[in-house]
């Protein structure tokens, strides 16, 4: 069953004004309309009078026994008794933002011991080489040079300046140094070639070819 | 076309004397018409304002006024949840324990009969959730079906509302209830169950229709007769 096809538009704007009629909420106009409209239409009619018993039941108090007095007394108990139960967790609660807010506090600090330890530990390595560490390389076209024991310094540094060479380690036990060549040194061959021609030089020999 | 009388409401059963067209709507208060309290819609709002007021200010007993005023209209309100009277007595009560607590924060954005039945509404429904109860569905197999204590002749209408009623979803009860029962407009039904204008509207027309087919069979009425109707 449907209002549409049964009752037409006049009956459909009768169905939608009822229930605020019934209120006394319609507007004065509507309200006069309707009684008009329920005048001419049984259907209509018999509806708003269904719904006017359907208002009226609706309005009759329930039939479940409640005590007001009963549940009033119990609602001022509530009210008038201490809140034991709402302060702890309030107390819990802030207490937990507290212990969140210290633990991140803590955390940060952590991290940033850590980082400034790891940093202050790079910088502060030792300069120094122990015996267990393996024995820094030589560079590659290093020569190891034993000088003459009278060897005056003067002429040492003449002879290196001469042939183009640097001193990068030494002298060790046996007095012999180790030294590269810089810049457009002449080939390592020849600077040996040199350095053994010199008066002054005991030894003279390439570091690469030792074994 | 015949003309009918508007009188021949008043011949159909249980309509003497019930209110018309030009009869108020029952208050949420105590389902009496606002015309038999002789008390205008404003008029009751600001005495209600005026009792939230003292209960913000810790006034006990503006509380038991209005806790008193409101009893009747939410135990039927909630009655179209539940059927327990244990649970509806719990229900109004932890209603007027928010409303005591939040009277300072009623803005007066609506009635404050309209705040308090929203509370009640959402109390009912978390109330039903915690105890895995869902609104009663076999409506009429409680609602006037029970022990035939109501000697009086309201007896019979409610046992036709009650079969009535057993036809809708509990939020057309609810609905049906807003409207018919206290009085709400749709915007208010819709703030106090806080859902769309629309949702609520289509709720009370599917009721409406559903009831329309239902309620004369349930008065007695001939299919010819109801034939006659349509």
């Amino acid at each position: 069953m449907t209002i549409q096809t049964n009752s037409g538009k006049a009956c459909a704007r009768a169905w939608e004004i009822m229930p605020w009629a019934l209120q006394a909420t319609a507007p004065p106009e509507q309200c006069e309309w309707l009684m008009h409209h329920l005048a001419q239409c049984e259907a209509c009619s018999a509806e708003f009078a269904q719904q006017s018993r359907l208002r009226c039941a609706l309005s009759l108090p329930t039939d479940i026994p409640i005590d007001a007095n009963r549940g009033l007394k119990r609602l001022l108990e509530r009210i008038d008794a201490p809140e034991p139960d709402t302060t702890p967790v309030r107390h819990w609660s802030s207490g937990s933002r507290l212990t969140r807010a210290l633990a991140a506090a803590v955390l940060l600090q952590a991290i940033g011991i850590g980082a400034l330890g790891v940093r202050l530990w790079s910088d502060q390595a030792p300069h120094y080489r122990t015996l267990s560490q393996p024995a820094v390389l030589e560079p590659a076209g290093a020569l190891r040079v034993v000088p003459a024991a009278g060897m005056k310094l003067a002429d040492w540094n003449k002879l290196l300046h001469h042939l183009g060479l640097r001193v990068v380690d030494g002298p060790n036990e046996a007095g012999a140094y180790a030294v590269v060549p810089v810049g457009s040194a002449a080939s390592s061959a020849a600077v040996l070639q040199r350095l053994r021609a010199d008066r002054d030089i005991r030894l003279a020999e390439s570091i690469d070819d030792t074994p | 076309m015949a003309r009918h009388p508007v009188p021949i409401l008043l011949r159909h059963p249980g309509l003497a004397g019930q209110p018309s067209c030009a009869e108020p709507a029952p208050t949420l208060q105590t389902g009496h018409s606002r015309a038999a309290m002789n008390e205008p819609t404003s008029d009751v709002d600001s005495r209600d304002r005026m009792l939230l007021r003292r209960m913000a200010a810790g006034d006990h007993a503006a509380l038991e006024t209005l806790y008193r005023t409101y009893h009747g209209g939410l135990c039927r309100f909630l009655s179209r949840l539940t059927r327990r009277a244990d649970l509806i007595e719990e229900i109004v009560n932890d209603c007027f324990w928010i409303a005591w607590r939040k009277a300072d924060s009623f803005h007066g954005d609506s009635r404050v009969s309209t705040w308090i039945m929203g509370i009640a509404y959402r109390c009912g429904l978390k109330a039903l959730r915690q105890r895995g109860d869902e609104p009663v569905d076999d409506y009429a197999l409680r609602e006037g079906r029970g022990p035939s204590h109501d000697p009086d002749e309201d007896r019979e209408l409610r046992d036709w509302l009650g079969k009535g009623l057993e036809h809708l979803s509990a939020d057309q009860r609810v609905v049906v209830e807003l409207v018919y029962g206290v009085g709400n407009s749709l915007d208010e039904v819709a703030a106090i169950m806080q859902s769309p204008v629309g949702t609520v509207k289509a709720r009370l027309f599917h009721a409406r229709v559903k009831l329309r087919n239902t309620l004369p069979t349930l008065a007695g009425d001939s299919p010819a007769q109801q034939e006659n109707k349509s």
